[in-house]
């Protein structure tokens, strides 16, 4: 995963009001502008999809965490 | 239920293993313990809702339509865990629940190298079940091996511990190392069992990866969310992603919580939020969601060469 270009498109929708609300609506024509690939692209619209955007904990957010946190036992 | 079918034969294999020491005083009862927790094999709760104990078999009889001979090696993977678990109580010191703190570290470390024996025991009782000895083998030098990084992982996050600049590339290293293989590990011990072609084996194992760092990734965002995290100041991806795309006030009030402990630190409440605010756990959630979206690719692929992949979507919904 690229994740600066992830991680640039995340501070832009989070940093920037215009952008904020151009991804609230369509939130294709923002993921237009940066160059991620397939996958990156699915995971940030399932995770849109999903939660919309993650600003504060929410019984959708644990319920999305939950089942997949659950493997998790560290090592000593 | 299939799941509950799968428990109840996961159960009864990690009981038979445990009876031997139900003559030593209490042995067995403080083995059950760690493999009574939630999502281990001994649960009572649902394998429904929670079928990871089940992983390695899944993936058995995905490819062979077959599982119960791989029964053993799931509960061998059972028992490293649950000893990892005790271990790691130790190490922590943080659990007024733990065996450690209620029994002493003796007799918690004795808890733990008896269910790592038996993990190595329940390896050999492949054989029992009709497996052949080379596959056993195989068996073994999988397991210790994911075990082994494991453990180098551990030690990385241990030795990281006091350093501040631990970058993505660090975190996703030791998250691959220290918990994500122990996933690909169940994986890739179901498609050894399944007597599977080395590309099919290595395809499973991929899927193990990804669904693994996925868990781990999940694992660091509930570290936030419940809190614990950033009680121990632990700098996780939510934290690393928060320190380099910050400034101004909510740079200096994170540094103050992870960076430079003090006695003016702000309280979790208001570190959680900077976390959410600043797109923290939203790049966090992002990120497990591209690591379960590559797993769902690589099904797709295991599919395609004669897989039958539905019940490992599970883990993916």
């Amino acid at each position: 995963m690229k994740s600066q270009t992830v991680q640039e498109l995340v501070k832009k929708v989070f940093g920037d009001e215009k952008t904020k609300r151009q991804f609230m609506s369509n939130p294709d024509s923002v993921l237009a502008r940066f160059a991620l690939t397939e996958q990156e692209k699915r995971a940030v619209l399932k995770t849109h999809a999903k939660l919309g955007l993650v600003t504060s904990n929410s019984q959708q957010l644990e319920a999305a965490i939950d089942p997949t946190a659950i493997w998790h036992a560290p090592i000593p | 239920m299939w799941q509950e079918r799968q428990a109840e034969l996961l159960r009864g294999e990690i009981e038979a293993l445990l009876a031997p020491l139900s003559d030593a005083s209490g042995l067995c009862a403080l083995g059950k313990e760690p493999l009574a927790k939630a999502s281990r094999g001994l649960a009572a709760e649902s394998a429904r809702q929670r079928p990871w104990p089940l992983l390695p078999l899944i993936v058995c009889e995905a490819i062979s339509g077959h599982y119960e001979h791989a029964l053993p090696a799931a509960a061998a993977l059972q028992l490293l865990k649950a000893a990892a678990e005790v271990f790691d109580d130790i190490e922590d010191a943080d659990s007024s629940a733990s065996l450690s703190t209620r029994y002493g570290s003796a007799v918690a470390i004795n808890v733990a190298t008896t269910l790592l024996i038996l993990a190595e025991k329940s390896i050999t009782r492949l054989k029992i079940r009709g497996v052949e000895d080379y596959l056993i083998v195989r068996v073994m030098e999988a397991v210790n091996s994911a075990y082994a990084t494991a453990c180098a992982g551990q030690h990385l996050d241990l030795s990281l511990a006091s350093q501040i600049a631990v970058s993505e590339d660090i975190y996703l290293r030791v998250a691959y190392m220290k918990s994500a293989s122990t996933v690909e590990c169940a994986c890739h011990v179901g498609a050894l069992l399944a007597a599977a072609n080395q590309e099919l084996i290595d395809t499973f194992a991929l899927f193990g990866h990804n669904l693994g760092m996925a868990s781990q990734i999940a694992n660091d965002i509930q570290g936030i969310t419940h809190g614990s995290d950033i009680v121990k100041h632990k700098i996780t991806l939510p934290v690393i992603y928060a320190l380099t795309h910050t400034d101004g006030e909510t740079h200096h009030q994170l540094k103050l919580k992870f960076v430079k402990p003090s006695e003016s630190v702000p309280d979790t409440a208001q570190i959680r939020d900077l976390l959410f605010r600043s797109g923290a756990i939203h790049y966090a959630t992002i990120k497990m969601e591209y690591y379960k979206q590559r797993a769902l690719d690589i099904l797709s692929e295991a599919e395609r060469a004669g897989g039958s992949v539905e019940r490992l979507k599970l883990f993916l919904a």
